[in-house]
């Protein structure tokens, strides 16, 4: 057998990929070749650089940080399906959309403005009034000792109250 | 550390919604891949960028896995793909600005003091012969001496067949003994 046809079978020689009857022209050939042994010799060598060579380790925090930025694109992923599913719908319900909400801001409005003119015209009868202060009252919170900042603030008010 | 648990069962529970399954996934197999891309790539900054990304595109395509291959020549195929993308990309933006380092200066071997030593400097000489690879060779040799995979299990990787694997790997041991020639690791 050739040298060239030997060279081609050292690769799969050191991975164990020859067939038997291949190892043994191999084998013979290798122990009458000092070339060819030369350069099986020189492959080995080779192999066992990548055998000393460091192996790298993934940095501290690695799989920490792939999961967080997993969890942002997941979240990013349901906030664009969301719009997607706004835009996406026919433009007659997202203008029925618009009004209804239109509609319930102006109640909200409407509601409040009702509440304060009541107040202003002096519509809300005395029950009422105490019935709101009873609900509202500072009474129904622990009383604040007097010598903390908070007692000291609650006096210099309710000595204000009283001039 | 307790051990991981299989590839089959890591890749049911997330199909079955466990996301804490993934991160299992990500721990068991974080190394490889970092070491794959750093060995790819040349950079750890670039491979600490590819790995992740390699995990990203698995959580996407994990639901799609049928097994037809083990899951760790999937990921490395997705490894090896996505590495050849930074490449491209930084090859685009560098127009092939070569910086690599010279393959000279591979101490021989000293007693174990310095073996930790050596075999950082034997890595960086092997980071930098690799670069002078075409990426197929590149690839398929990485897979061979760092990963230990066998002729088949790179062939699915890769998408190739065995002949092809075995001409790749045969060539890419020629190139290198070329230039990491004479070096002695004792």
């Amino acid at each position: 057998m050739k040298c060239s046809q030997i060279r081609k079978m050292i690769s799969p020689y050191m991975d164990n990929e020859l067939a038997p009857d291949e190892l043994k022209l191999f084998t013979s050939h290798i122990q009458e070749c000092p070339a060819c042994k030369e350069e099986l010799e020189e492959t080995q060598n080779m192999h066992q650089l990548f055998a000393c060579a460091e192996r790298f380790e993934a940095p501290f925090g690695f799989a920490t940080r792939v999961m967080a930025h997993l969890e942002e694109i997941e979240e990013a992923g349901l906030f664009s399906r969301l719009w997607r599913l706004l835009t996406s719908r026919p433009l007659f319900l997202r203008t029925v959309e618009v009004a209804f909400a239109l509609v319930i801001m102006l109640i909200g409005v409407m509601s409040g403005n009702m509440l304060v003119g009541d107040r202003m015209s002096g519509n809300v009868t005395s029950e009422t009034q105490a019935a709101v202060r009873e609900t509202f009252s500072l009474d129904l919170l622990q009383a604040t000792p007097r010598d903390s900042i908070g007692g000291v603030y609650a006096t210099l008010v309710e000595g204000a109250d009283e001039k | 550390m307790a051990p991981f648990a299989d590839d089959a069962d890591l890749v049911k529970r997330f199909i079955d919604g466990s996301v804490s399954a993934f991160e299992e996934l990500v721990r068991k197999y974080q190394d490889k891949v970092y070491n794959l891309c750093c060995y790819t790539l040349h950079d750890p900054d670039t491979a600490q960028d590819a790995a992740q990304e390699v995990f990203l595109k698995a959580y996407g395509r994990l639901k799609d896995f049928r097994g037809e291959c083990a899951l760790y020549s999937w990921l490395y195929r997705i490894a090896v793909n996505t590495c050849l993308d930074q490449k491209r990309k930084a090859h685009e933006v560098t127009d092939s600005m070569e910086t690599t380092p010279s393959v000279e200066g591979i101490p021989s071997s000293e007693p174990s003091a310095e073996r930790l030593y050596q075999s950082k400097e034997t890595g960086r000489a092997i980071q930098a012969a690799l670069q002078k690879l075409p990426d197929g060779l590149r690839a398929a040799i990485i897979l061979k001496e760092m990963e230990g995979l066998s002729y088949e299990e790179i062939g699915d990787t890769l998408a190739i067949s065995v002949g092809t694997v075995k001409s790749r790997i045969s060539r890419a041991r020629e190139e290198l003994r070329r230039l990491l020639g004479g070096k002695d690791i004792g």
